[in-house]
Parts: structure tokens; sequence; C-alpha cells
């Protein structure tokens, strides 16, 4: 059984959890080009070793973020969100 | 006895319940399962292992960045860490999930209306920042009590909730029987117990994979007074 730390929850089985994608980040959506939105919502670097990626604790709707080596599938850091985007703008 | 048809609010797994042979009583406008036509058998077998249907009975949920202090200025005691639930002087049981969200049971033998008096207070005087969460009618409620509630609850979830590793007063978010449930443990008494939340829609397979879970510890369902008379015979100790 592989284990994922929950930043709210604890030691959790990986069936718990979805994957939501590399965290990247949003462009000025007024400002974007065409081109910029779409690499944004379809594109992925897909890159090998530590990378961002957004996971989700699917019984508590919780979204965090941990950091995974991509070529050893090692859990490097799960942390919450708020520590990389803070509050949400009011 | 009563007939749960004629109450305008009645478990999600009446028909189960029936089904098994309860009798129904009214209870603030509720039809409960009191019994399963042995209420002394009933008493012994909690005590080893025994599924009881709270699902009728009063509880409530907050959300929002401000409904923790809010609870608290309405002297809800506890909320300090996520994934705790603290006992209150009614009896009823206050539990943190998260940094913006708590629930709160009332409390099973009937002492104090909590959420009745939270839900007033915050329809009276809306608070920014603190929303209701109906989890009277999206969550079912079972009570699953007994010596071998740890055992059972085993074979359907990965979290080891073996009362060494998860005392009374902890809680769990987690999958059981691939649903996803909040299990909180409490003591009645001497009794360890587990409150188990989830969506009411999967209430009828809920209670079905839980009693199928208990046959090999020889568990039954229970009625509300079996656990009321566990709490009541215990009251003074530290019942949940």
């Amino acid at each position: 059984m592989k284990i994922l730390h929950c930043p709210l929850n604890g030691p959790r089985n990986i069936s718990e959890f979805v994957c939501g994608g590399e965290v990247v980040e949003m462009p000025e959506a007024g400002a974007a080009t065409d081109g910029e939105w779409a690499d944004y919502v379809f594109g992925h670097e897909n890159a090998r070793g530590a990378v961002r990626e957004w996971w989700f604790h699917v019984p508590t709707a919780y979204w965090f973020i941990a950091e995974r080596d991509t070529g050893t599938d090692e859990i490097l850091r799960t942390y919450p969100a708020s520590e990389v985007f803070g509050r949400r703008p009011p | 006895m009563a007939e749960p048809g004629a109450y305008a609010r009645r478990s999600f797994v009446y028909r189960e319940l029936a089904a098994c042979g309860a009798r129904f009583r009214g209870a603030g406008g509720a039809a409960v399962a009191v019994d399963f036509g042995d209420p002394e058998g009933e008493r012994r077998s909690l005590a080893r292992l025994g599924l009881c249907d709270l699902s009728p009975l009063p509880r409530i949920g907050f959300r929002g960045p401000a409904a923790l202090d809010w609870l608290r200025a309405k002297r809800v005691r506890g909320l300090d860490r996520d994934n705790r639930a603290d006992i209150q002087r009614s009896g009823a049981l206050a539990v943190r999930l998260a940094p913006t969200e708590a629930l709160v049971l009332g409390n099973p033998a009937g002492r104090g209306n909590l959420c009745d008096r939270l839900e007033a207070a915050l329809d009276e005087n809306p608070e920014p920042g603190c929303y209701k969460a109906m989890r009277r009618d999206g969550s079912f409620h079972f009570l699953l009590a007994g010596a071998h509630a740890a055992d059972a609850m085993a074979t359907l979830c990965g979290v080891d909730l073996r009362p060494l590793a998860f005392p009374a007063g902890s809680v769990a978010q987690t999958s059981v029987a691939r649903i996803s449930t909040i299990v909180i443990a409490v003591a009645l008494g001497e009794v360890p117990a587990f409150h188990l939340l989830g969506d009411s829609a999967s209430a009828s397979y809920a209670w079905s994979v839980l009693v199928d879970a208990m046959t090999e510890f020889d568990g039954v369902p229970v009625g509300l007074d079996a656990v009321r008379h566990a709490i009541g015979a215990n009251a003074g100790r530290s019942a949940g």
C-alpha cells in the first residue's frame, strides 16, 4: 500500500487521493493571448525530477500541494496550498 | 409504537430497520428505531458489538472562515485541533473537521438542544463567513459500539481504529467500504464506539455493509434505547 501524507488528515492510503496535475501560475486572464491561455489549460511540462503537483483528498474535499520526484515516484513533501497562494482575494 | 410513514422526518434506512423488526417511536418530530423487539438482549449485545441508526437525531455543520470563532462565541468548547471531537456540557459533541469547518452532534440521550440553539442563533443573527451545512439531511449517522467495533471496522477501513491508536475524541475523515466517511471515536462509559457519518445517498449501502461486517463478531442492529441505556448507565463517567 502506498501512503501519502495529507497535511490535514495525516498518512492515508493513496487510494483516498486524486492527482490534480502540475502547479502552474495562472496567466492574467485579461492580458493573456489565446496561445498562452491554451498552454495554461492544456499544456503540461511533464518534467522528470522534483515537481509540484495539486493533490486532492477525496473524503474531505481538501486540495493541497505535494512535491514529487517523477523519476522515482517518491513524495518529497506535502503542504497546504495556503503556503503558496495565501488568502483568496476578496 | 409509531409508524415511520406518519412522520415528516425519518431515517434514510427506515425500510431496512423495519425489515429487521425495528419498533419506532416519535422523538423531536422524527421516527426513531428504539428497539428491535428485544431491549434486554440489545443492551447486552451493545457491549460486544451493535449498530444503531442515529440519522433522525439532531446534528448540524458550520462552514466558512468565521465558523470556528462564531461557535466559540456561542460557548462551544474545544475546536482547538483539526480532526478532534470535544464533548460539551449537554453531552453533545463538537467536532473540528478543518480550520473552516465544524460539526455538532446532538446528545443521543436526548438531553440538551445545542444543535437547534446554534441553528436558531445563526438564522436570527447571520454571521458573515459562517454558513450552515445541513448535515441532518445530507449525512447518515450511525453508531457502531462495542468491544469488537474496531475489529469490525478493520474489515472496511484502512485507518488503524484500535483504541490505543485512535482513542476517544479522535476523528478520521477517510474511506469506509469505499465511501467517504467521518469516523469519530467516543466512549459510552466502558464501551468504545464510533460515530459514522457519510453521504445520505449511500446510507442503505453503508448500513448493509456494516451489518455484514458485524456478523463475524456476532454483532446485531440495536435500537436507540440500548445506546441511551449505555450512556445513562455510565453517566458520570466519560459518556460520549
